[in-house]
């Protein structure tokens, strides 16, 4: 069992006063993560390593004869228009140090693709890294045929093999899109890209000076630089692969320069694999505007934005006085050698308000919290689903098996309390060393007591389907999850039994342990839909099952 | 038009209930999350409360983001706090409060009322349930003066140091710089 650690004080032990790594040195080339110096190994896991294969993209590549990695440019698309993405291997610096890593289109993130709602546009994608893939239009609710889920949609495209995707875009939103394939490897490693969906209606969001993108994103270091991923399955099953270097759009010091009483729209999307942020900007007013799949009912102002892996926040900013604003990451962390919580507080990037100011008007329009009566409107007919009772109900679990003696008796020992979130890797050894082999994620239908990809689950079109979900706390060692529903919509309807008055549309929400989640998804879409959690090491321990949709009116192809 | 097409379809299924899914039933609302309830346990100090009990259930409270969670971290609660098997007071008020573990910081929920209930918010990672009989009702005090009638840690209280025992019994403790 290991203490958890602030990012920056995990890279200061990286930099210098590291832990002992006891012999994981180079064992199967694997390298134990980075730890505080004053935290112990448990006893019988001094030199353990996963028992997996370690995996570096490139092995024996020379990173220097790669093309040096480029920071998004947007793509501004129109119904019918092409895009071709290569998937690469790229060579990228971070911190004065060259990486082989992945990119799209040699680009980190990759290209910004901007499209009209409504448009269907092509990307044709090719895979030149070294292993297979798939891109999933995450959010967008698209034929099911360009949906990229490997082994559900469409074979996975392997090595020097092309795959065309017809991407329509029928909501205005900001998406994105990553591989559906190890993705615990690739989109860590560079593969994720934004989709930015713009309504026709100019008055859609209020006034603002400027728009600018956050990618979220952590990355997993020391100082030979990135610590292996299981080859054969992935490492931290347990609580997904923390980063303990924080990226912003891949850049390790992201900067905005703001002029005074600028607005700046912020379109945010949390890529980690299983970080859940807590993005703070002290000393500026945030508006919380939108969120996955469109506005909320209301704005509001907001004090910081707590982000799951996968979700997205549109936020409102106002930079009102000169100086560097920060952007943080500010959680509650949990140190368990000693038994306590510590404020854990990253800088992500800084905004620097100097010269003359902006344009009054817009600033001015920022003080007003917008009442979107349409999406009032359209939520009325959905709202009356909160009082029936549920058509299905989940519940979340975990099953662990051939984990060393010593791990399953400090679990079972660290159960006298379990947080509603983890916001930090409180136990990385421990996590590390836990493969998807090892670990089984469970979503359980209660009333069959189907697991996983046992659930057997079919809709058709139309149909407004309730979903009860609880995060069993009482299971082995449990952990929150953002639930991601494929190709369809939902609304958080309640929570805890409490009615959410400010609805919007989501495809992934968090669902924190000890929570009951209810959701409604409409089934509008149909094909073959993936439901699971979007830590990737959850998915890849199990957590997941797909269903269907059936368009009566229109049967399936083939 | 493929989006006003999509809501068209969707729309016809919004006000029936699903052809292939149960008929809808009255819902039961879930309970709070009984992992996180705080279990309210007597002092034995205050005439006629010797058999209280209680409990402290908390829930987030509303947040557009689903988790409430403030700046520093901390979670943000609604606490509602359920008594029983106590008599009323000869005299004064019972109150409830909310407090750090090191007493530093203390919050009055409210009073309870003639069913033993209370209710208020909390926003600090750990905390303490306590009520006391007051002399008075105060909605402006800042603090107790009564004795303690029950009192409850939440659960996040319950996060234990490993230092020492446990897997770690046999390492040397000061060797990682604890006492």
């Amino acid at each position: 069992m290991h203490i958890a650690l602030t990012a920056t004080l995990i890279l200061a032990a990286a930099q210098g006063g590291q832990h002992d790594m006891q012999g994981a040195d180079g064992k199967g080339g694997w390298r134990m993560p980075p730890m505080a110096p004053e935290m112990p190994t448990l006893p019988g896991l001094v030199g353990a390593v996963p028992p997996v294969g370690a995996f570096l993209p490139g092995e024996g590549l020379d990173a220097a004869k790669l093309p040096e990695a480029r920071p998004s440019s947007m793509v501004s698309m129109r119904n019918g228009d092409t895009l071709d993405i290569s998937v690469s291997l790229v060579r990228r610096e971070l911190r004065g140090k060259s990486y082989v890593m992945y990119g799209y289109n040699g680009q980190y993130p990759g290209p910004l693709i901007r499209a009209p709602q409504g448009a269907t546009v092509v990307v044709r994608v090719t895979n030149e890294i070294d292993l297979p893939t798939s891109v999933h239009w995450h959010g967008v609710r698209i034929d099911n045929r360009f949906d990229g889920v490997p082994g559900v949609t469409q074979a996975p495209i392997e090595v020097g093999e092309s795959f065309t995707y017809e991407v329509r875009v029928p909501d205005a939103g900001m998406f994105w899109y990553h591989p559906h394939s190890r993705e615990d490897v690739q989109q860590d490693l560079g593969l994720y890209g934004n989709l930015l969906v713009t309504s026709p209606d100019e008055d859609y969001y209020g006034p603002a000076h400027r728009e600018e993108v956050l990618v979220l994103d952590d990355l997993l270091m020391d100082e030979n630089g990135l610590i292996p991923w299981g080859r054969e399955s992935p490492t931290h099953a347990l609580m997904g692969r923390f980063g303990n270097v924080m990226l912003v759009n891949g850049q390790t010091d992201y900067q905005l320069d703001a002029r005074p009483g600028e607005v700046v729209r912020f379109y945010i999307t949390n890529v980690a694999n299983t970080r859940t942020f807590n993005l703070v900007i002290p000393g500026a007013r945030v508006k919380l505007v939108a969120s996955d799949i469109g506005r909320f009912e209301r704005e509001s102002w907001v004090e910081s934005v707590p982000i799951a892996p996968a979700e997205r926040y549109v936020i409102d900013v106002r930079f009102d006085e000169l100086g560097e604003v920060p952007l943080l990451n500010s959680v509650q962390a949990i140190n368990h050698f000693r038994g306590t919580f510590y404020s854990s507080v990253d800088t992500l990037g800084i905004a620097r308000v100097a010269g003359e100011p902006a344009d009054a008007q817009v600033s001015e329009a920022f003080e007003v919290l917008r009442q979107n009566a349409a999406v009032s409107t359209e939520m009325e007919a959905f709202r009356r689903h909160l009082g029936r009772a549920p058509d299905f109900e989940l519940e979340t679990s975990v099953r662990v098996t051939g984990l060393p003696l010593d791990i399953m008796r400090a679990m079972e020992v660290d159960t006298l309390y379990v947080p509603p979130v983890e916001w930090n890797d409180a136990m990385p050894m421990m996590n590390w060393l836990s493969t998807a082999d090892q670990v089984t994620w469970i979503l359980r239908d209660r009333a069959s007591g189907a697991e996983n990809g046992e659930i057997d689950w079919s809709f058709a079109v139309g149909d407004v389907v309730k979903i009860r979900i609880f995060n069993d706390p009482d299971a082995f060692h449990p952990m929150h999850h953002p639930i991601h529903v494929h190709g369809q919509r939902y609304l958080v309807l309640a929570r805890d039994g409490v009615p959410n008055e400010n609805l919007v549309w989501k495809d992934t929400a968090l669902l924190p342990v000890g929570s009951t989640m209810d959701i409604l998804v409409e089934m509008s879409n149909p094909g073959e839909w993936m439901f699971h959690c979007h830590i990737a090491e959850h998915l890849h321990a199990g957590m997941m099952f797909h269903f269907s949709v059936v368009d009566e009116e229109s049967p399936p192809r083939g | 038009m493929i989006w006003i097409h999509l809501l068209g379809v969707a729309g016809a299924g919004f006000c029936s209930a699903p052809a292939a899914l149960p008929a809808a039933l009255p819902a039961l609302p879930p309970p709070p999350p009984e992992y996180y309830e705080v279990a309210l346990v007597s002092t034995g100090r205050v005439p006629g409360t010797r058999q209280a009990e209680g409990t402290g259930s908390v829930t987030f409270l509303p947040s557009p983001f689903g988790l409430a969670v403030g700046p520093d971290g901390s979670y943000r609660y609604e606490v509602r706090v359920q008594t029983e098997r106590m008599l009323p007071p000869e005299r004064g008020v019972y109150v409830a409060w909310v407090t750090t573990p090191d007493l530093d910081r203390v919050r009055r929920l409210s009073s309870l009322d003639a069913a033993g209930m209370a209710h208020g918010t909390v926003e600090w990672i750990q905390f303490l349930i306590v009520v006391t009989l007051e002399p008075s009702m105060n909605p402006e005090a800042q603090g107790w003066e009564g004795p303690v009638v029950m009192r409850g840690v939440s659960r996040s209280g319950m996060l234990h140091t490993m230092a020492g025992h446990g897997p770690f019994q046999v390492e040397n403790c000061g060797s990682f710089g604890f006492n």
